[in-house]
């Protein structure tokens, strides 16, 4: 009996320390950062039907995984609903999330729901376009006015090659219509006058030179013409009167050339001033489109109205492809260069077929990465810049294979 | 079965020291390896941390670096051909870094797969970074030739102009790329890199805290085993005193039966060799003193009967004849004891084996004094009675007889003699 009672007391005592030693075990596993053990972030999209935002949305998401975070992800219904918008914020609010990043619809019909967040303690991010609102603490971008810098400059590029393809050189008016179809988000209003700001520079320029190239031909015929019958030293003077530099195109300075000086200057301001008006007379808009049909609606317009476009622009994934889908009806693709905004796979498929010349592309894979990781420095008390700009990239069919732009238009491709 | 308890609870004791041993030093031996191997691991992963750490940093190092030489180019400080000297420094040691960085093989996937897509950006800053160089290089050379030329005596001021034009051209188309494709570019890929570094120590801490987990658990089952080790050992030394008590117990009981059984066997045996009546030593007892002298000492040896001794049992009773018999072997006892060993060796016989010491005329002496002594008048039981005794005498010689027998064979018949001639008289036994 003794020794059953021995037994007993020992395997008790052997249940304990063995059962201390697991709780001791499972004690320290519980420390264990788990995948979403960091808080939750909001993330606020303006659309679910356009592969941007899916983009934004996969960068988002690998951030929060990477980082150990749980991702709430909310999509409104275009670019012009902030009505959802609203309701996501105060769900995110309940849900209590350390962060929002939203690509807010509208700069200030949301500031209410922000100040509600910013009440629970909760931070804001904007991405793509900023909220007029001051407790934002950062925003992602890529610049609007760069975009449309990148998109005038290989509009200019594509035209010029076109030209000289054509007629061998430009003569002083290379091109009749510019269309421009702009999309009806903030953003649409940058991207559109640094395009026709840049557009017009370009134009100008190569016109001004032109038309000095000219008058430099036309004085040394005369000048030729004149020595036929003159001193040859009097047209060794007239030549280097016209030597220096009269087309130097940084701002004209018309004091660089010798000789006959105000009346040239004069000349050619009036000249310029002529040019800027042409120009201007060049650009059409469209009214403001939110979806393809409509664009495509306005795209079709516009080409009837003037058959003699030879530039269309879309500033954004639903403007660019009604162009296209215009475009491609019309049969119009080898005669108009249509550029345009993001790489939709729809749009890949027109830069393939030729009727797309190119388009500006943003990095929104990693505009949502790196808005997750700025939302968490944020929420974590780190101080972090109050714009990022993520950068934009023209691309067309020979550069659409190139690593780098594979890299941005698939980045899940990266690292094998 | 005492004797297996015995054992066992020896065993028992010694088994549990032995476990004690050998628990204390598995205990110690454990913790020793596992203290240095976490420390060891610990430093390891913080090494190759720090080690990550420092190289990423330096990449970004460089790529700031190379946006500040380009800037210097493009804005014309320095000398162009240091500037771009340096620049390829730059760009030699940033891959270098990326080089070694894929190298370290204690990168996760999930960090590895942030610095390859942030090695793309990289690497498209390096393109536009180079693409940019060569319409530096190009505006570089462009210049030069206008220098030449307006060096000239006759310059040709249509190629001054033109290639002015394309200067210019070409530094707004630098421009344009360095502010829209290069410098976002720059930045990107710098989040990136800290991406990595942040992903990097993430990972650290937790391979980190994965090794203190196993320490901790290895620790709790040292600690498990060392209180299972602990209890039982207790368990064991309590079972061991136990059986110890037990044990003295029992041996304290077999000691007192030990003690018990060796007197009885002592009275046993002294039973033997008394006479029950008398107290005094028996014929058993003069038969074993006796017998190992025979062959080789010579001692004094007499016998004493009492004559007719049965009158007093027939006339007074057996137990008056009892009472009679211990009176006188008590008064032979104070009288003699110290002259003599003396014998009761049947109902009435009393023999007297004397000390060496005694001679033999002081012998002659004390005979005669027995024969007085036991032939005067005892009191007992309120009644006095008185009778003879006769006595035999021998002077043992050594190998006289072989055995008691023999020797009490002779002394009887010199007894009888003396009785037949009416006893009350001691002879000698004549060796013929």
């Amino acid at each position: 009996m003794n020794k059953m009672k021995r037994k007993g007391i020992l395997s008790r005592i052997a249940l304990c320390a063995v059962s201390l030693t697991m709780v001791a075990s499972v004690s320290a596993c519980g420390k264990s950062d788990a995948d979403n053990s960091n808080g939750k972030i909001a993330v606020i999209t303006k659309s679910d039907k356009v592969s941007f935002w899916s983009e934004v949305q996969k960068g988002s998401q690998d951030a929060c995984d990477e980082y150990g975070y749980e991702m709430l992800y909310y999509a409104a219904s275009g670019d012009n609903d902030y009505a959802s918008q609203q309701e996501y914020i105060n769900d995110a609010i309940k849900q209590e999330v350390e962060a929002i990043v939203i690509a807010p619809n509208d700069p200030k019909e949301l500031n209410e729901s922000f100040k509600k967040a910013e009440a629970a303690g909760i931070k804001i991010i904007n991405i793509n376009s900023r909220a007029d609102y001051d407790g934002v603490s950062s925003l992602i971008a890529s610049s609007d006015s760069d975009a449309g810098k990148v998109a005038a400059r290989n509009a200019y590029k594509l035209l010029m090659a076109a030209n000289n393809a054509e007629n061998g050189a430009g003569g002083s008016s290379p091109v009749s219509k510019i269309a421009i179809i702009g999309h009806t988000a903030a953003t649409a209003d940058e991207r559109v006058n640094s395009f026709k700001d840049d557009f017009a520079e370009r134009l100008g320029n190569y016109i001004d030179k032109q038309r000095t190239a000219m008058m430099q031909a036309q004085a040394a015929q005369a000048q030729a013409a004149a020595a036929e019958g003159g001193d040859s030293s009097e047209s060794g003077d007239a030549s280097s009167a016209g030597g220096p530099p009269a087309g130097v195109t940084t701002g004209g300075d018309a004091s660089a050339a010798g000789g006959d000086s105000s009346q040239a200057s004069g000349m050619k301001q009036r000249a310029e001033g002529e040019t800027a008006a042409m120009i201007s007379q060049f650009f059409i808009e469209g009214e403001r489109c939110s979806t393809i049909d409509a664009a495509y609606e306005e795209a079709k317009l516009l080409i009837n109205e003037n058959p003699d476009i030879r530039i269309m622009y879309g500033t954004n994934t639903n403007t660019t492809l009604g162009i296209c889908k215009a475009v491609e009806e019309l049969d119009l693709g080898s005669n108009v260069i249509v550029v345009g905004f993001n790489s939709d796979e729809s749009e890949l498929k027109y830069i393939r077929s030729g009727i797309l010349d190119g388009t500006v592309i943003q990095n929104p894979y990693t505009m949502g990465y790196i808005s997750i990781k700025y939302a968490k420095d944020v929420a974590a008390g780190k101080g972090v810049a109050t714009k990022l700009d993520t950068g934009v990239t023209w691309i067309d069919a020979s550069n659409l294979n190139q690593d780098l732009v594979q890299a941005l238009l698939y980045p899940e491709k990266i690292g094998g | 079965m005492a004797k297996e308890k015995k054992k066992a609870s020896k065993h028992g004791n010694s088994n549990a020291y032995i476990f004690a041993a050998i628990l204390l030093f598995v205990v110690t031996v454990t913790n020793m390896f596992q203290t240095s191997y976490l420390y060891g691991n610990v430093r390891k992963v913080n090494d190759q941390t720090g080690d990550t750490m420092n190289c990423i940093n330096q990449i970004r190092g460089q790529l700031s670096n190379i946006n500040e030489t380009m800037l210097m180019l493009i804005g014309q400080i320095g000398v162009p051909a240091e500037n771009a000297a340096k620049m390829g420094a730059y760009f030699g040691q940033m891959t270098e870094q990326i080089n070694r960085f894929e190298n370290f093989d204690t990168i996760s996937d999930t960090t590895r797969h942030r610095f390859a897509y942030a090695k793309t950006f990289i690497s498209g800053y390096q393109d536009s970074i180079n693409l940019l160089r060569e319409k530096f290089m190009e505006t570089s050379s462009l210049g030069q030739e206008i220098a030449e030329e307006q060096a000239k005596e006759h310059p040709d001021y249509q190629l001054i102009q033109s290639n002015a034009a394309k200067i210019s051209e070409l530094n707004s188309e630098m421009d344009d790329m360095y502010t829209q494709d290069i410098y976002p570019m720059q930045v990107t890929a710098s989040e990136m890199l800290i991406a990595t570094i942040e992903l990097n120590s993430a990972d650290a801490a937790e391979k980190g805290a994965a090794l203190v987990k196993v320490f901790i658990f290895v620790e709790a089952l040292m600690v498990g085993v060392l209180i299972l080790g602990e209890v039982a050992i207790f368990i064991i030394a309590r079972y061991a005193k136990k059986a110890r008590l037990e044990l003295e117990e029992r041996e304290r009981n077999l000691q007192e039966v030990g003690a018990r059984l060796k007197s009885t066997r002592q009275k046993a045996s002294d039973l033997a060799v008394t006479n029950i009546l008398t107290g005094m030593k028996n014929r058993y007892a003069l038969d074993s003193d006796i017998s190992e002298r025979l062959e080789s000492d010579r001692f004094n040896i007499a016998v004493f009967d009492m004559d007719n001794f049965r009158i007093i049992n027939d006339t007074y009773g057996y137990d008056f004849g009892d009472e009679y018999l211990v009176a006188i072997a008590e008064k032979l006892k104070q009288e003699f004891s110290e002259s003599a060993e003396i014998y009761n060796i049947s109902g009435n016989e009393f023999c007297f084996v004397f000390n060496r010491e005694i001679t033999e005329s002081q012998v002659m002496g004390i005979i005669q004094n027995i024969q007085a002594i036991m032939s005067s008048p005892f009191t007992v039981l309120n009644l006095t009675v008185q009778l003879t005794v006769s006595g035999a005498f021998y002077h043992y010689l050594p190998g006289d007889c072989l055995n008691l027998n023999s020797l009490l064979v002779k002394l009887d018949t010199t007894m009888r003699n003396a009785k037949m001639n009416g006893g009350n008289m001691i002879n000698t036994v004549v060796n013929m």
